[in-house]
């Protein structure tokens, strides 16, 4: 084992290195590109003895990564974005197959505008496909997720993709000290890939991927591959077991920081998280019982451990790095979801909008939420979601409005 | 927890320069996190990189909003705001200048709070965008002025992060960070970590909820035409194109043709003219001119004081 | 390369590989003709299928395919015979799969995928140099959809969505494919075993991409009695309007060049698609049209 600055990208090439991957194909997007370049690297050079092809799009890319898996052999893969959505079709397609490999995703939001910074409605477009989904809130997160994505994809409870999720910038492009394991302790915990039934072999004729006519057959494929999924959770516990015990590092499916005592809690996602256990601390060293719990594992949804955790609070403030256009934050409504009706469920559930195409969230800002909580809790009234954003943003703003709206103005058009 | 920021040009080594000081704090115990903050900009353009470290794991992420320290490789960027050399700058920060002037010089033209030093900049050269060393030296330089990474971590570092280079120039560099090192001794340990501020009394956000606007306003649609003129590329500009119009034969505008900036107008006359407003420095119109009548000059020495920021 | 075996019908097979009970259309001209590929293709080989007519050839519980299959979607059946090809050489080439388990990889489209959708995946492939053979069936529109205008669809047919007769022209995937100079393109038809099995044969032979593309008379697309399949099949080669040919190593040679071509009305007339043709006060220029450019493509071919 060493420890070595890694940037979260470094990580998941890293992941997939250590978790001997035999098949990589790969097109390059901001800011996920470093991940293929790292690997085409040392497979070039021999470090790693994987393959790796560059495809003509995202959606080929998922396609091949599919049959190879369909064929037998480990695979990985990693893209962000539009690439992703790119990819959408075969997203599903490949989860219906029910083969077993990991896709890094490093989020980024999406167009229009086109962004290169981080948001998470590229990986909540992919919620409801099938693909597994372990969201890294560091570096070290994103090297060990890869590892346990691959127990998790592959385990004969499970077998569907996995997708693994940093954010673009604060994760992919930042150095932090990552424990790369000893490649021998990886085999133990993370031993070759059985392929199980898939192949593809000249003595045993298959048809894989067919299919059906009705609802009835279809409703069955596609109830099993939920099953599966809900499988899951019982089997992610043990994986990290495992890995904790190998590697002396755990990865509970949600992280509970400081929560047990708390009756505030803040619940988010990724590696914004991070910013929350700090604004955490600060508010705890002011006397505040605040908390944090970060779903690890999104899909499949960790509901009871949720309800189990936020029982009993009186506020939990959710924070989404995404937007459901038309609804709001996919994060608080899948809360509501899991928390409407049970006894004790948090009386206050706030719905924060924040950090869209990278935009920083503050100290401030945190401090503020719980602010807004605690009123919340005096009043017995939930305020409306909010977007965090301020008044010098939309100053800002005007001016660029200003720019691209001039020829207009002198032309006289009303504003 | 230190909070370092590293201002240059693309092209100065601001990346490296932030990865090796993180790596000499990683070598002195500390759990760190460096980043280049990439934007759209390319060569010569302002860009910044940023290091964190801290005793215990680091919970904050993004780009540090208020900086212990401040270096600038490059001198010409302190008075470009866009380049932002001076955000978040407080009493309790350094700002470190590799620069050609002295101390009181910048101290007089800055008026700060906090204080400033100079790192005495190595042999003048002619494009800064390849300024040598300028990275490799600001790193040298911060790592003293912090006061806990020792002088043998600081060139552990450096052979760490330039490992794919040849040696002749991975010596160099190290000979170059260990006499900024020294250079600065005098100052070690003048950084110093900012206290974690108290979430009692904070400053509260001025949030505000934007209203509808109709898409005609709403939708990122720009109604007007070549509005990138607005943007002074010039800034990025390190070396500068000069037009000897004796010798300029008014050829068939090659200046002009070749220039991908639109930056070359040419006169009812056919004399070219220049845009230093937007001319990057990419030295195309020096490289096709027929008569060799376009000269390259260092763009600090055609600016009246650097300080300005102005291209002129 | 080897020279083909198959001199006369006779040394065709008689007993077909691919099995019976598919939900293909009675009279389909793809089922004809990709029977007959499947005879010279063999059992040892994975099906890559993109969206189509045949994505319905393998429906749960059942498969007409003695050998291999994978359903993908409609752009990316390339991709796939890509991830399928590197996995059976990974696997062969680590020792984990003995190299006589191995399968050729074959894609399996029709031309909506072919000519349109499907493009960018199958230039990908092919400038890659994937080794697999790429059979279309080429039914001129979508038909499986009910028969809506194509990249495939010749100028002047009625189309589900052109009602008024087709105003493009049908796009030329043979020289899109030979273009990319692979190993091997050729044209063939169902309604010409003989000529289809050689060149099977021929492409099997060979290693790199490959693409065997069969115009397949739709009955039910283009509007004729099923059983006619053939016999337009041997109009669309007696007329000159589906030239069989093959490129190998850089030459295009016509592989069964009419001698005397017939008029392309005697093609056109047994369909529904083009009786608007022949109406009364109907489109009768067109008709010359079409046999003006027949005529000029073999002029070229035979100058």
């Amino acid at each position: 084992m060493s420890r070595e600055l890694l940037t979260g990208n470094g990580a998941a090439a890293w992941g997939a290195r250590l978790a001997r991957a035999d098949y990589v194909p790969a097109f390059p997007i901001t800011p996920q590109t470093e991940i293929i370049e790292t690997l085409g690297q040392w497979i070039d050079a021999g470090d790693m003895p994987g393959r790796m092809v560059t495809l003509e799009s995202e959606h080929s890319v998922l396609t091949a990564a599919g049959a190879a898996a369909a064929t037998g052999v480990r695979v990985f893969t990693a893209t962000s974005s539009q690439g992703l959505l790119y990819a959408m079709e075969m997203l599903y397609t490949v989860a219906g197959w029910r083969v077993p490999f990991v896709l890094v995703n490093v989020s980024r939001g999406l167009a229009a505008p086109v962004t290169l910074e981080s948001d998470h409605n590229d990986i909540m477009a992919a919620r409801d496909s099938g693909f597994l989904q372990i969201h890294c809130a560091t570096c070290q997160e994103v090297l060990d997720g890869v590892l346990m994505a691959y127990r998790l994809a592959e385990d004969e409870r499970v077998r569907l993709p996995a997708i693994v999720n940093l954010d673009g910038f604060y994760l992919s492009f930042t150095r932090e000290p990552v424990d790369i394991p000893d490649p021998a302790a990886v085999d133990r915990f993370l031993p070759g890939f059985d392929p199980e039934n898939l192949a593809f072999r000249a003595s045993q004729p298959i048809s894989q991927a067919v299919a059906v006519l009705g609802g009835s057959p279809y409703s069955y494929f596609r109830y099993e591959t939920h099953l599966a999924a809900l499988n899951a959770l019982h089997t992610y516990a043990d994986i990290a077991q495992d890995f904790a015990a190998e590697f002396g590092r755990s990865y509970e499916a949600v992280e509970n920081y400081h929560a047990d005592d708390a009756d505030i809690v803040f619940v988010m996602l990724g590696s914004f998280a991070t910013k929350a256990r700090d604004a955490v601390d600060r508010l705890r060293a002011s006397g505040e019982r605040v908390g944090l719990l970060r779903p690890r594992v999104y899909r499949p949804f960790p509901a009871d451990d949720m309800r189990r955790l936020l029982a009993g609070k009186r506020a939990a403030i959710v924070v989404d790095q995404n937007l459901s256009v038309g609804k709001g934050g996919v994060l608080h409504a899948e809360l509501a979801s899991v928390l409407y009706g049970i006894p004790k469920a948090p009386a206050a559930l706030l719905s924060f909008v924040g950090g869209l195409g990278g935009r920083d969230i503050s100290a401030e800002e945190f401090f503020e939420m719980v602010t807004v909580a605690r009123q919340a809790i005096a009043d017995g009234v939930t305020p409306p979601p909010r977007l965090l954003y301020t008044e010098d943003e939309l100053r800002e703003l005007r001016k660029l409005q200003a720019v691209a709206e001039v020829e207009r103005r002198e032309l006289g058009g009303k504003r | 927890m230190y909070r370092i920021r590293f201002h240059g040009r693309g092209g100065q080594g601001m990346k490296t320069a932030s990865r090796i000081l993180g790596s000499a704090f990683f070598r002195a115990g500390y759990e760190v996190q460096d980043a280049p903050r990439y934007g759209a900009e390319r060569r010569g353009a302002p860009i910044f990189a940023y290091v964190r470290a801290a005793r215990e794991p680091i919970n904050e992420r993004g780009v540090i909003a208020e900086p212990d320290l401040v270096i600038v490789a490059d001198e010409s960027l302190v008075g470009i705001a866009a380049a932002g050399v001076c955000q978040g700058l407080s009493e309790r920060s350094v700002l470190l200048i590799n620069s050609h002037e002295d101390v009181a010089t910048w101290t007089h033209r800055l008026n700060l709070a906090g204080p400033v030093l100079v790192l005495p900049a190595r042999e003048a050269v002619a494009d800064r965008a390849e300024l040598p060393f300028a990275g490799t030296a600001c790193a040298g330089a911060a790592a003293v002025l912090v006061g806990v990474i020792p002088r043998d971590g600081l060139e552990a570092a450096v052979r760490e992060e330039l490992g794919s280079l040849p040696q002749q120039v991975i010596d160099q560099n190290v000979a170059v960070a260990l006499h900024a090192y020294d250079e600065m001794r005098d100052h070690a340990g003048l950084v110093r970590e900012a206290p974690t501020r108290s979430a009692k009394d904070y400053e509260p956000p001025a949030w505000l909820e934007p209203v509808f606007e109709d898409a005609r306003h709403s939708a990122p649609a720009i109604h007007a035409a070549a509005t990138s003129v607005q943007v002074r590329t010039g800034l990025w500009r390190t070396l500068r194109p000069v037009i000897d119009y004796d010798r300029c034969n008014k050829c068939w505008w090659v200046c002009s043709t070749f220039c991908p900036d639109s930056c070359i107008s040419v006169t009812d006359d056919g004399v070219p003219e220049i845009d230093y407003d937007h001319c990057k420095g990419c030295m195309i119109c020096v490289a096709k001119c027929p008569p060799h009548a376009i000269g390259a000059i260092p763009e600090t020495d055609a600016r009246d004081a650097a300080l300005t920021g102005e291209p002129s | 390369m080897k020279e083909s075996v198959l001199k006369r019908m006779k040394d065709l097979p008689s007993s077909h590989l691919l099995g019976a009970g598919t939900p293909m259309c009675a009279g389909c001209g793809g089922l004809e003709a990709l029977h007959e590929i499947y005879d010279q293709v063999g059992a040892k080989s994975v099906f890559v299928n993109a969206a189509g007519c045949m994505t319905l050839l393998a429906t749960y519980p059942f498969t007409p395919f003695r050998g291999s299959w994978l359903y993908t979607a409609m752009a990316s059946a390339p991709a796939g015979a890509q991830g399928v090809r590197d996995a059976l050489d990974i696997l062969i080439d680590s020792g984990r799969l003995p190299p006589d388990e191995d399968l050729a990889t074959v894609v399996l489209t029709g031309d909506g995928a072919a000519y349109g959708m499907g493009l960018s995946a199958t230039s990908g492939a092919i400038e890659r140099g994937l080794d697999f053979l790429y059979i279309c069936y080429d039914n001129e529109g979508y038909a499986n959809t009910g028969q809506q205008a194509s990249a495939a669809t010749p100028h002047g047919a009625q189309t589900s969505t052109t009602t008024l007769g087709y105003a493009g022209y049908k796009k030329d995937l043979f020289g899109i494919w030979a273009a990319h100079r692979p190993t091997y393109v050729a044209t063939v038809i169902g309604a010409e075993p003989l000529d289809l099995a050689r060149k099977v044969q021929k492409a099997m032979s060979l290693a790199g991409p490959r693409l065997i593309l069969a115009l397949a008379p739709c009955p039910t697309g283009w509007d004729f009695d099923p059983q006619y399949t053939a016999d337009v099949g041997r109009l669309a080669v007696q007329t000159g309007i589906w030239p069989l040919k093959e490129y190998v190593g850089g030459e295009v040679v016509h592989t069964k060049a009419p001698k005397q071509r017939l008029p392309v009305e005697e093609y056109l007339r047994l369909q529904g698609r083009y009786a608007h043709l022949f109406e009364a006060g109907g489109q009768a220029g067109l008709i010359d049209e079409i046999q003006a450019r027949v005529d000029a493509y073999w002029d070229g071919v035979e100058r």
